[in-house]
């Protein structure tokens, strides 16, 4: 135990006071979800495309497009763009991200207000599309009330009635956070190969060869330093995307850290498979990018890879990073599965399976 | 010393690298208390020999018991008990010299406090230097002070001194010999004869695997030298056989241009020698005359110097 918790401190040591690898541990990511974030950032959502369905009171329906027309933000911006449609097309619309908003008019709302009796508007949006929640729920129940006041003079009877619907809609950023994780998870991992061949090379594992250490020992301190590391990133990469974009977890962090964990492991005994075969760090450089370029592009780390050339297909469909990319981004902002959370996570246990196996049957320490 | 037990037995040890036999039917002793040392040219079969012996490399075949233990089982019961400096110091470059010492105490059961490591080797004031910025000659003896580490039993030296100025040389000198002194023992590898005549009780001669002497320094020097060596240049060269017809020569070797002469007598062998010079007007130049040492026992044994 004394020795386990020498070697993580060692190997973290080794780490913090590496500028370089400082740098890309820790300002990179930042670096390129605040550039990249801030490229591609969309113009903030001001008009909400919002769908009026009515159910058989025109009158009603009409005069709440009217209410919600005249909401003006910064002098000339419509707030709501209105059109009418029918119920299932408009949900439709919702789910595929061209509509932000459904209001639904009761049949019975005519009838209902002229015996004072309370009415529910249905509202139908998409909460994780966190501007929406945040500012269109307020401006909503002020159009009504005003509504509500004109008709009925002091009487609340317009309610509201919120459904949440989730859309396949992201922001580019939403897309992109849980992508850069993944990738900073897979640089750790693969890279792992490097500091081990150096290791092996400068002599270190050598000399560590003749004390009492344990191979365990290293490995296993070895990785958890290294988990501490990925920790950390995953904290900062959340809170950066957070702060600047307003980027919400909106899963399990339990499930999160998981995944990061169970990625890390699959990339470091990629990152090991490598150190079993490769004896110098000139050799593993090239070999590590070969890997980790590729995957960078066609898994789907900045953008959705849609059409791939069929030839390229079995390759994206058996890179470990595909498939952690999808799961983290399933977990983080809800996005649209790829394949199954079970698939995800089988494939990437399959990947630490695989190579693990090969390195203890062909790594050697000296 | 023959009365006092074995810390080290080695038998019939055999390790080759493919056709390479490394180590070739080695068998010897080191005693409780001794400074046991191993010379040899590189590839000998030295250090082959020794990182067998620290549990590093696995031999084809023959036993190896350290401190009683069988080596080649219980390794790291061994480990546990003996230090360790390599021939060349390779250390996680980004810790300074008291974390590596804190690091390696840690990965003992029992260690000597940290500060007296430091202070054994006089690094005290790069303490808080980085691995990676220290001379090279600070790197070795942080490499030596970290064999001391465990306060182990044995301590295992391979070229501790290579690439260190004379007046750290010494020092380590002195470290080693204040160790002897605490009833330790010592496998010493060198190529220094200074350093192994000055340190050793005893000395393995190694050349292609084999032991080809074993005994004190003196002993190796008086069992293989009677004489004394005259050594020289000489212009116009006489032929082996004119100098080994000399009177009292008991061998010749050449070197280059320089020529050692073994004799029992000096002043007999040093004028027939001038008489073979002015008879031949042959001009003599760079005349020595010394008792031989242990680089001349090297010499005759392997029929060359250690350091080619």
């Amino acid at each position: 135990m004394k020795a386990f918790k020498s070697v993580c401190i060692a190997g973290f040591k080794q780490t913090i006071r590496d500028r370089m690898a400082l740098i890309f541990i820790f300002l990179f990511p930042i670096m390129l979800i605040l550039v990249l974030g801030w490229v591609f950032a969309e113009p903030g959502v001001s008009t909400f495309d919002t769908g009026i369905v009515d159910l058989g009171s025109p009158q009603s329906a009409a005069t709440i497009a009217e209410g919600l027309d005249g909401v003006i933000m910064d002098e000339d911006t419509k707030v709501f763009d209105i059109s009418e449609k029918g119920m299932d097309e408009a949900l439709q619309l919702l789910a595929d991200g061209d509509l932000d908003l459904i209001i639904v008019v009761p049949e019975d709302m005519e009838s209902s207000l002229q015996l004072g009796q309370p009415v529910a508007l249905g509202v139908y949006y998409d909460p994780s599309q966190t501007v929406n929640q945040q500012t269109l729920i307020p401006i909503l129940n002020q159009v009504i009330d005003d509504i509500d006041r004109g008709m009925q003079g002091s009487v609340k009877l317009i309610g509201l009635e919120e459904h949440s619907l989730h859309s396949h809609q992201l922001r580019f950023i939403d897309y992109l956070i849980p992508g850069i994780l993944g990738m900073m998870v897979m640089f750790l991992g693969v890279f792992s190969a490097i500091a081990i061949i150096q290791q092996k090379q400068s002599g270190i594992i050598r000399r560590l060869g003749c004390t009492p250490l344990r191979r365990s020992t290293m490995v296993s301190s070895e990785g958890f330093s290294r988990i501490v590391i990925v920790l950390i990133q995953v904290a900062l990469v959340v809170l950066v995307g957070w702060l600047a974009f307003d980027v919400q977890m909106v899963g399990n962090w339990g499930i999160l850290c998981g995944l990061v964990l169970l990625g890390t492991l699959a990339f470091t005994s990629i990152g090991y498979l490598i150190a079993a075969f490769v004896k110098t760090e000139e050799g593993a450089i090239p070999i590590t990018q070969v890997i980790v370029f590729p995957m960078i592009f066609l898994s789907g780390t900045f953008i959705e890879v849609t059409s791939i050339p069929s030839f390229i297909e079995p390759v994206v469909k058996i890179m470990p990073l595909t498939y952690l990319n999808d799961a983290l981004r399933q977990t983080m902002v809800d996005g649209t599965p790829l394949y199954a959370m079970t698939t995800d996570v089988l494939i990437l246990v399959g990947w630490v399976v695989v190579c693990l196996s090969l390195t203890i049957r062909f790594f050697k320490w000296d | 010393m023959s009365n006092r037990t074995n810390v080290i037995d080695v038998s019939n040890l055999y390790k080759a690298y493919g056709a390479i036999r490394a180590v070739d039917g080695i068998s010897f002793d080191v005693k409780q208390g001794e400074v046991f040392g191993m010379l040899g040219p590189n590839g000998a079969g030295k250090t082959t020999t020794v990182e067998i012996i620290e549990g590093l490399r696995t031999p084809d075949s023959g036993s190896v018991t350290v401190l009683g233990i069988d080596a080649l089982k219980d390794v790291r019961e061994v480990k546990e008990r003996i230090g360790v400096q390599l021939q060349t110091p390779a250390f996680f470059p980004k810790l300074n010299v008291r974390e590596l010492v804190d690091y390696y105490g840690s990965l003992y059961k029992k260690s000597v406090p940290s500060s007296e490591i430091i202070d054994l080797v006089a690094l005290d004031e790069s303490r808080k230097v980085l691995f990676q910025n220290l001379s090279g000659g600070q790197q070795q003896r942080l490499s030596v002070a970290l064999a001391f580490v465990n306060d182990p039993d044995i301590i295992f030296l391979d070229e501790p001194t290579t690439g260190l100025d004379p007046q750290a040389r010494r020092t380590l000198w002195e470290v080693i010999e204040g160790f002897r002194k605490a009833g330790k023992t010592i496998l010493l590898t060198t190529h220094y004869m200074e350093e192994a005549e000055r340190l050793c009780d005893r000395i393995a001669i190694m050349d292609h695997g084999h032991i080809i002497a074993m005994g004190s320094p003196r002993g190796l020097i008086k069992e293989h030298f009677a004489e004394s060596a005259i050594q020289f240049k000489m212009t116009g060269y006489p032929g082996r056989e004119a100098l080994v017809a000399l009177k009292g020569v008991t061998d010749v070797i050449e070197e280059g241009d320089e020529i050692i002469l073994y004799t029992g007598s000096i002043p007999v062998t040093i004028s027939a020698l001038l008489e073979l010079a002015s008879s031949r007007s042959a001009e003599l130049s760079d005349l020595s005359i010394r008792h031989a040492d242990l680089e001349d026992v090297f010499i005759k044994l392997t029929g060359k110097r250690i350091r080619d």
